[in-house]
């Protein structure tokens, strides 16, 4: 059964990955399962298929330009999920993997390519290869995929730094808050604490019970934040996946944030009740009672 | 047997911007072992001063302040509060319970920091709970607390170390009549138990249940009274 025409602009992607992305175009003509030997197939982008309303055995004519003649006609027999790639995610366009002869013939590139991929199967193997090709292949130059791998995220690594300065900037001015408000609050027991001078409670016990407490509701305060903190990056990440139909994670909180922002309040709330608590408890009782 | 508290040429003065101002000019008395002083006066005519002086909480200028046979004028920060936990039991206007503890907890709080054992204290605190009509009450903040409720706790506080003298700052001050009159009676209880007691009180009816009084008037004792 012929079905809507599908205006779906392609972009090339084979197997050993192609840079040189050309518009194809497809048209479904059957959703029946055609014989394989008669016809070719074809792997397409999940989200191509699942906007287009395609599905695996459709039948679907695929051809460089609209309305060529010489369409050629391939069943789907895969759908590509794409990678959890930071890189990928914001890319628009769809991608199809064909045969290789098949995708030259279609775009007429001829035996040309520009990029292509090697698997090796070990350690050994890779060295000698990547040494044979950059010495045999004048203009060609190898790497391994780890290599690549970092010179790709470089990008990536500069837009960490900046995530990690804002968060730093973050929790610095949280902490700035925290401390104003620890001053303010134990400031405000300047009553208690003459009282508890009165009745002989030594300074030195004030001090280190304003700092104890000081210090638990800093921690308690902070693990609220790492709790909050998880909340809102499971609902960035649910609201963004969404959008992206990736399962990349945008957000996450990490040990090393949980144990910065603990530690660093606690250090802050230790600070402040110690300097606001030695402030008090050197005040005589009578001054702090306003007599 | 010399006296609990002797108090002689007791002075102390005052910086103001005006100038010096004598809240205390010379004021000599003694508190017997077991007596019940009320030090009555008009606003400003240095009981408070006074009250401060003979708790260590502050310092004279001139004179001499004995209690329990220890020189408590001569007494430097460190050491006054080490004798107002052990020697002073004090019971403010406005009870100064620390409201995240309970009443048992803020009654073993000088305790603890006298560092008695803690079997000792708890047994301490149930007694002295029992002793001012809050056996049920152990367990409740302050802020479930009627005010003469609290002042009872703050006065079970103040006796926690058995101290040798019970100064007290207006302690009818925040209570209703009724509640006044409930005070006075405790007061009057503790008093016939044998703790010496120094209450400063604007309260006719307190003042009056006293042992003795002593008058004030810009800054001097101008007259006293005995019951």
């Amino acid at each position: 059964m012929t079905r809507a025409l599908v205006a779906a602009a392609l972009g090339a992607l084979w197997s050993l990955a192609s840079p040189s992305v050309r518009p194809l175009h497809a048209q479904v003509i059957d959703s029946a399962p055609t014989h394989p030997s008669v016809v070719r197939t074809v792997a397409l982008d999940a989200r191509l298929a699942s906007d287009a309303g395609l599905r695996l055995g459709d039948t679907v004519r695929i051809s460089a330009a609209p309305n060529d003649t010489a369409a050629e006609r391939v069943v789907i027999s895969a759908l590509l999920a794409r990678r959890a790639d930071p890189s990928e995610i914001a890319r628009s366009e769809y991608r199809a993997r064909l045969h290789l002869d098949q995708l030259q013939r279609l775009i007429g590139y001829g035996d040309r390519v520009d990029r292509f991929a090697i698997r090796s199967t070990g350690d050994s193997a890779r060295g000698s290869l990547l040494r044979t090709i950059n010495d045999a292949a004048f203009g060609f130059r190898a790497w391994p995929s780890a290599e690549i791998a970092v010179r790709t995220s470089r990008t990536f690594q500069v837009v960490r730094r900046f995530h990690r300065a804002i968060g730093v900037i973050t929790i610095v001015a949280s902490a700035a808050f925290l401390l104003c408000i620890l001053l303010l609050k134990i400031d405000e027991r300047r009553r208690d604490i003459a009282a508890l001078r009165m009745m002989g409670i030594s300074a030195r016990t004030i001090v280190r019970s304003v700092v104890l407490e000081a210090g638990i509701i800093a921690l308690l305060g902070s693990m609220s934040g790492v709790i909050f903190g998880i909340v809102m990056a499971r609902l960035v990440n649910w609201h963004f996946q969404g959008v992206h139909r990736t399962t990349l994670a945008f957000t996450f909180v990490t040990g090393e944030t949980v144990m910065l922002a603990c530690g660093l309040s606690v250090v802050l709330g230790v600070v402040a009740g110690w300097v606001a608590a030695r402030r008090l408890v050197t005040v005589p009782a009578l001054t702090l009672l306003g007599r | 047997m010399s006296a609990l508290v002797q108090v002689r040429d007791l002075a102390r003065d005052y910086s103001m911007g005006s100038g010096p101002v004598h809240a205390l000019r010379g004021v000599s008395f003694d508190v017997e072992q077991g007596e019940w002083v009320a030090i009555v006066g008009p606003s400003g005519c240095g009981k408070s001063t006074l009250l401060n002086l003979l708790g260590a909480v502050d310092s004279p200028d001139a004179g001499s302040l004995t209690i329990a046979g220890e020189r408590v004028d001569r007494l430097d920060d460190r050491a006054a509060t080490t004798f107002r936990l052990r020697r002073i039991g004090f019971v403010f206007q406005r009870f100064y319970l620390m409201p995240a503890l309970t009443a048992a907890e803020n009654i073993e709080l000088p305790m603890a920091e006298a560092r008695i054992v803690r079997t000792e204290r708890r047994a301490r605190v149930q007694e002295l709970l029992g002793y001012v009509g809050l056996a049920g009450r152990a367990d409740h903040r302050p802020s479930q607390l009627s005010g003469g409720e609290q002042q009872r706790v703050a006065i079970a506080r103040a006796l926690a170390n058995k101290p040798a003298l019970l100064l007290a700052d207006e302690p009818t001050g925040e209570l209703d009549a009724a509640t006044g009159l409930e005070m006075i009676d405790l007061f009057r209880r503790l008093n016939r138990d044998g703790t010496t007691i120094v209450v400063v009180t604007h309260d006719a009816q307190m003042a009056a249940a006293a042992a003795r009084r002593i008058q004030m008037r810009d800054g001097a004792i101008i007259a006293e009274a005995v019951t």
